[in-house]
């Protein structure tokens, strides 16, 4: 009798928690059933370490799109530049090594500066003068084309030589030597991810000690363990399927980095909380001191310089600059951003959701072209997905009214 | 300080929009843990006074003294730094944000200071605004709400309770009941009397000349962007309302020209 009410509660606990997170959650279950999916229909192939090493790799230069994307949505505002402005300073990257002869460390730097520049541009546009920035970055989508075929009309494709810049692309960090266990694991890969882990861990239980030390309401003692079980083995799993090939990639490294840094600001700081407010109800923040036009330049400096960052994966991935890089990037980061649970009437939306948005879409495509679906039905299947999510998010958003 | 200086003293205040003359010359005077009621009927000036006050707009012409003290107030900020809240009529909030953070938005507590990066300190602002939400008895079951999830009655008293956070000397409420159901109402001016026994001082302004009959120690009653009544509120309510409307609809005016007092 007693064990029953116990779980009658903790199934009552479970839905409550689950109806309060229903976006959040309803995308994870997404991502592992389409996961799931395609490792069974590939016969295993999907989630084998080469092909999810690939798949994280190709949606390095998209997922740094959409974690700038998110920001841009949550003030209400959209950018449809990032695509050809990512290709145009991706070639400027290349000309900075290969005309120029700029060192890799001095090139990335000067690229991403002129990316927050381009981002500062739109942003006076936008905030001064007032221009929708739909209209603005429409402009800026065309211009940017234009720059990128003017900077390669005379040489065409602009192949770099530089191995450390191509590293970004394509290379892994480096394995400690080989100390005779198990062989062919990259075993630098297994410690950060157990580091990682364990630091969740430590974290989790710290924060809800402070949390109980205030006396406010946290997790049941037995959802806490469940999330720390299931995070613990997601970051496990992905772990070992990376340590099985050739362990972390540079491009997976420089995502994490973009997307600990955004989270945490978003989350934790006071910019972060303001970019919310200003998305939320931008009269009120203004009435609250928060200058809606400062958080506006913010926003799109930092979707300028990740845009920059995304050129210079790119280019490495491809170690060349070509005069179609970038083309249609802008939408591929939108959708990232819409399947990961970011709203379309902004005010919300988290970094780490525009990631697994930026995963799922990724996913689709490299699962149905491992089943070899035709493209043709590949763009359906993903306008399906798009369209989901979104009617999932104003479905869930009217409820809530 | 005197006991008697008052929290706000505004002296000659003149106000125009082009041609439109919407304050000719109004003197206010809010005295320590008051409750002054701004009543008058629409285009009266009420608003634009309040909005005077708040830093919204610069008059013409006119002083404004804050506990004595000239007051220079050209912008929202000013006001707030001189202590002067306003809650607005459409409710300032931010519906995506829980309680919490709206009581906090723009004067949010940091922790640490990484650079320019201000990290938050979120448990702190949790147990403050719970603690200010306990001191005013507001009901709602945890401060981590979105305020998008409250009834209209709850948003208000959020939208409130953050207007008198910040060692608040002077509230002002522009139509604090409009749009509320009645059992909302009750809670509202529950909560303005709630505030009053705190020691704040306050100025409501409602078409409502019950909630002013109920909550007031006084009242002013403005008429085309003047001055016509400044009483205490006394009496029942039926005589009240029969002396008010009185001064509203110009039947009545304490402060005419050649008017004996």
């Amino acid at each position: 009798m007693h064990a029953r009410m116990l779980k009658m509660s903790f199934i009552k606990d479970a839905q409550k928690i689950f109806q309060q997170n229903i976006r959040e959650y309803g995308m994870y279950i997404a991502m592992f059933v389409i996961m799931a999916i395609f490792t069974i229909t590939t016969k295993g192939v999907f989630i084998s370490s080469r092909n999810i090493g690939n798949l994280i790799n190709q949606t390095g230069y998209i997922a740094v799109l959409a974690v700038g994307m998110t920001l841009v949505i949550v003030i209400r505002h959209i950018d449809l530049q990032v695509g050809f402005l990512a290709g145009f300073l991706g070639a400027v990257a290349a000309i900075a090594l290969v005309s120029w002869h700029l060192p890799v460390y001095a090139s990335i730097p000067l690229v991403l500066s002129f990316g927050v520049l381009a981002g500062l541009l739109t942003a006076f546009l936008v905030a001064q003068m007032k221009i929708p920035a739909f209209v603005a970055t429409l402009a800026g989508m065309l211009g940017y084309r234009g720059a990128l075929q003017l900077v390669t009309m005379g040489t065409g494709t602009i192949v770099i030589p530089d191995a450390a810049f191509n590293a970004i692309g394509n290379g892994f960090i480096p394995d400690i030597p080989d100390i005779g266990i198990l062989p062919g694991v990259h075993k630098l890969t297994l410690i950060l991810g157990v580091l990682a882990i364990l630091l969740f861990i430590i974290n989790a239980i710290n924060d809800r000690r402070k949390t109980q030390a205030y006396n406010f309401e946290v997790l049941s003692m037995d959802l806490f363990i469940i999330k720390l079980v299931f995070v613990s083995a997601l970051v496990g799993g992905i772990t070992w399927v990376l340590a099985g090939y050739r362990g972390l990639s540079w491009t997976a490294a420089v995502v994490l980095i973009v997307v600990l840094v955004y989270d945490f600001i978003m989350s934790q700081t006071v910019l972060g909380r303001h970019i919310y407010a200003v998305g939320g109800n931008p009269e009120a923040a203004e009435l609250s001191g928060i200058s809606v036009k400062k958080i506006t330049y913010v926003v799109f400096g930092s979707m300028g310089m990740l845009s920059a960052l995304s050129g210079i994966l790119f280019a490495s991935r491809l170690q060349s600059a070509t005069t179609t890089a970038g083309t249609l990037f802008e939408l591929d980061a939108i959708a990232a951003a819409f399947v990961g649970g970011v709203s379309v009437a902004g005010g919300v939306g988290k970094v780490v959701g525009s990631i697994i948005g930026a995963l799922v879409m990724m996913s689709l495509t490299s699962g149905m072209n491992l089943m070899g679906i035709d493209i043709s039905y590949q763009y359906i299947v993903r306008a399906g997905v798009l369209a989901a999510a979104v009617i999932f998010d104003v479905a869930t958003h009217n409820r809530g009214k | 300080m005197p006991e008697d200086t008052p929290v706000v003293e505004m002296r000659n205040i003149k106000k125009s929009f082009a041609a439109v003359r919407a304050l000719r010359g109004v003197d206010l005077v809010l005295h320590h843990n008051e409750v002054l009621g701004l009543v008058g009927d629409n285009a009266a000036g009420k608003s634009t006074l309040m909005k005077v006050l708040s830093g919204a707009y610069i008059p013409d012409e006119g002083e404004i003294f804050i506990e004595g003290k000239k007051a220079h107030i050209i912008n929202p900020w000013d006001a707030r730094r001189l202590g002067i809240e306003m809650v607005y009529q459409d409710l300032a909030l931010a519906n995506n944000l829980d309680v919490a953070a709206n009581v906090f938005l723009g004067r949010e507590a940091v922790s640490a200071q990484l650079g320019s990066i201000s990290v938050m300190d979120k448990r702190h602002m949790e147990q403050e605004t719970q603690l200010l939400l306990d001191r005013l008895k507001i009901d709602i079951s945890s401060v981590r709400l979105k305020v998008e999830s409250l009834s209209g009655g709850q948003r208000q008293a959020v939208a409130i309770a953050r207007a008198t956070a910040f060692n608040t000397k002077v509230t002002i409420m522009d139509e604090p009941t409009a749009a509320l159901s009645v059992a909302a109402i009750g809670k509202v001016l529950d909560l303005v009397r709630e505030l009053k026994a705190h020691g704040c001082s306050i100025i409501v302004i409602s078409h409502r000349l019950e909630d002013i009959y109920q909550v007031s120690d006084r009242m002013m009653v403005l008429r085309h962007g003047r001055k016509v009544c400044d009483c205490p509120v006394v009496g029942d309510i039926n005589e009240f309302r029969e002396r008010v409307v009185a001064y509203i609809i110009g039947a009545r005016d304490d402060f005419a020209e050649g008017a004996i007092d």
